[in-house]
């Protein structure tokens, strides 16, 4: 489905990374900088070293209460605007993990506190009564699209009239939990991720993400033009080889897209099959328009990749500079993926595409209002 | 108000019933040798859900609030080594995922949810609001085992589907969703929306604080 929705606008957005808030994560990766060190994957129990990318100074064994309430919270002060969670400003809750890594410690350890945050509905209500949510919050978990959901619903219920300001609210914050299940995989090792280059390994590394976004229908400098889901139902990690999966999300949004001065800031964890196809549907569609993933420097966001990574586009729109695909050299895997930054003046828009298992894909078309 | 008429209801009951019952009793619904890899709510999901004879142009909503808590578990004791097959059968979409991959049946928009109160409110707003003609809302929860000892999964197994058309065209009933009166309190948990449906129960009452639902039946 593209939109055919009245386009609804973005208020405000923001973003939280291991590098700090969408400015500091703009610098850091306008400068080509990577978030991403070698760890253990169990944390304090050792294991292989991988890839992550962690918040400053938290650790990445699970406390109780979970050590990342700060972060959230820190990011939740800066969402403008009261009574979020009454019943004309609804809030859509959206992430891959919630607070799992809770029911891992639990496990490990035996300490019955951690099962207060384990469940995606414990962890929900903990996080809304800590920021003073009201009751009224929808909550989507699609792996890796689930901001893409959020973003979605949100514009419908304004669309509806059913609200008058939505919050859409992302966040994933990195355990052993999930990262044993990306190493278990093997594809998450020590290899730092290289997105879209063209090499005989791929890899990728994970990172701490969190984003907000308000939106209304008639307040903000930046609407979303057009939204796109699809779902293979192929294969639970592997996407179809024809790349129909990818062309089927773009399709609705094509008509949209037409006459804009694209640039395309992609999903590219750092896998080859996943990204080789990406890559090359986009570059059908739209020849010339510069491809980028920031995950090669941030790690994969997860269940909040889509909506973190919108706040990064917004960032790098204002501030006219979009960087490059860090961690990546030339050749990629088409001529578009840009690896430096570049300026942006002479575009309009941006395509933001997500992927997760199943086969599920996402997309949004970002413009001036 | 929202609505849309249920053309098609399907739910399995599986109260507390063990996973190996589960498969033994709904194997021959499936390709042969296919439940040996899902899980009791990918299975009781999926003979739900075949019936209805899905579509890409569907929209499916997909309501539980534990999901797959056995294969959660599972993930969670295979630790240190930890299991690639637990770990991607337990996220949260995996039981549609089961039963729509062995199908090789695409959709366009799939809306995974999960919540705890008010998640039948949640999840139907979503189905109401969808663009598409038909919309499929389905759901369920599979028993645990050491997470339930802890009050931290569901203590009885089930699965539902309905089909809600915007045509009233072979409608078995009709499906309302609309404001309310500001009631804190009220609520209506998934394992109370699936007993109404299994018993065709008509109702009419808040369950949000501020959506009230309607559901008569034909």
């Amino acid at each position: 489905m593209s939109a055919p929705l009245p386009s609804i606008r973005l208020a405000a957005c923001g973003g939280l990374t291991a590098f700090g808030d969408e400015s500091a994560t703009l610098s850091a990766l306008l400068e080509g900088r990577s978030a991403l060190a070698a760890m253990p994957v169990l944390g304090r129990e050792g294991g292989d070293p991988v890839a992550l990318a962690l918040c400053a100074g938290r650790s990445y064994d699970e406390t109780s209460p979970p050590n990342w309430l700060p972060w959230a919270r820190q990011l939740a002060s800066r969402i403008p605007g009261e009574g979020w969670g009454s019943p004309r400003r609804p809030v859509f809750v959206t992430s891959s993990n919630f607070g799992v890594g809770s029911l891992y410690a639990f496990r490990r350890t035996g300490d019955v506190s951690h099962l207060a945050y384990g469940t995606p509905a414990t962890c929900v209500d903990w996080l809304a009564a800590q920021l003073g949510w009201g009751p009224n919050i929808t909550t989507f978990s699609h792996a890796c699209v689930s901001a893409h959901l959020g973003l979605l619903q949100a514009s419908r219920v304004l669309a509806a009239g059913l609200a008058d300001e939505a919050l859409v609210f992302s966040f994933d914050f990195l355990s052993p939990f999930v990262a044993g299940g990306f190493h278990a995989l093997k594809i998450l090792n020590a290899e730092l991720p290289a997105p879209y280059q063209d090499r005989p390994t791929g890899s990728i590394g994970l990172g701490d993400g969190a984003a907000f976004a308000v939106l209304t229908r008639d307040r903000g400098d930046f609407v979303l033009a057009a939204q796109s889901l699809h779902n293979e139902m192929h294969h639970f990690t592997a996407n179809r080889a024809d790349g129909a999966g990818f062309e089927a999300c773009l399709a609705p949004l094509l008509a949209a897209t037409g006459g804009r001065r694209l640039w395309l800031k992609g999903h590219g964890t750092g896998t080859l099959e996943a990204g080789r196809l990406e890559a090359s549907t986009l570059a059908r569609h739209f020849p010339g328009a510069p491809l980028v993933s920031w995950k090669g420097s941030l790690g994969h966001t997860l269940g909040s990749c889509g909506l973190v990574e919108l706040s990064l586009a917004l960032a790098a729109i204002r501030a006219g500079r979009a960087p490059g695909t860090v961690g990546g050299t030339a050749p990629g895997f088409t001529p578009e993926v840009a690896f430096a930054p570049f300026d942006l003046s002479a575009f309009d828009s941006v395509l933001c595409t997500s992927n997760a298992f199943g086969g599920a894909h996402a997309a949004l078309l970002l413009s001036h209002a | 108000m929202l609505e849309r008429w249920i053309t098609a209801l399907h739910t399995e009951d599986a109260g507390t019933e063990e996973t190996s019952a589960t498969r033994e009793r709904l194997k021959e619904r499936f390709p042969r040798g296919a439940t040996r890899r899902m899980t009791q709510l990918g299975m009781l999901l999926g003979v739900t859900l075949e019936p209805l004879g899905l579509n890409e142009d569907d929209t499916v909503v997909y309501a539980s609030g534990y999901a797959e808590t056995r294969a959660l578990e599972g993930y969670l004791d295979s630790f240190p080594s930890a299991s690639p097959t637990l770990f991607q059968t337990s996220i949260h979409p995996s039981a549609v995922q089961q039963a729509l991959i062995l199908r090789q049946q695409p959709v366009r928009q799939f809306f995974p949810m999960t919540g705890r109160a008010c998640l039948p409110a949640q999840a139907l707003q979503v189905a109401l609001l969808a663009e598409t003609p038909r919309a499929i809302l389905c759901g369920g929860e599979e028993r645990g085992t050491w997470l339930l000892e802890k009050g931290t999964a569901s203590d009885r197994s089930f699965a539902f589907a309905l089909a809600l058309s915007t045509s009233p065209a072979s409608a078995v009933g009709r499906l309302t969703l609309s404001s309310s009166e500001i009631n804190a309190s009220a609520s209506l948990t998934l394992p109370a929306f699936f007993d109404l449906l299994h018993a065709r129960q008509p109702f009419d009452a808040p369950i949000s604080p501020s959506r009230r639902l309607t559901l008569t039946w034909s």
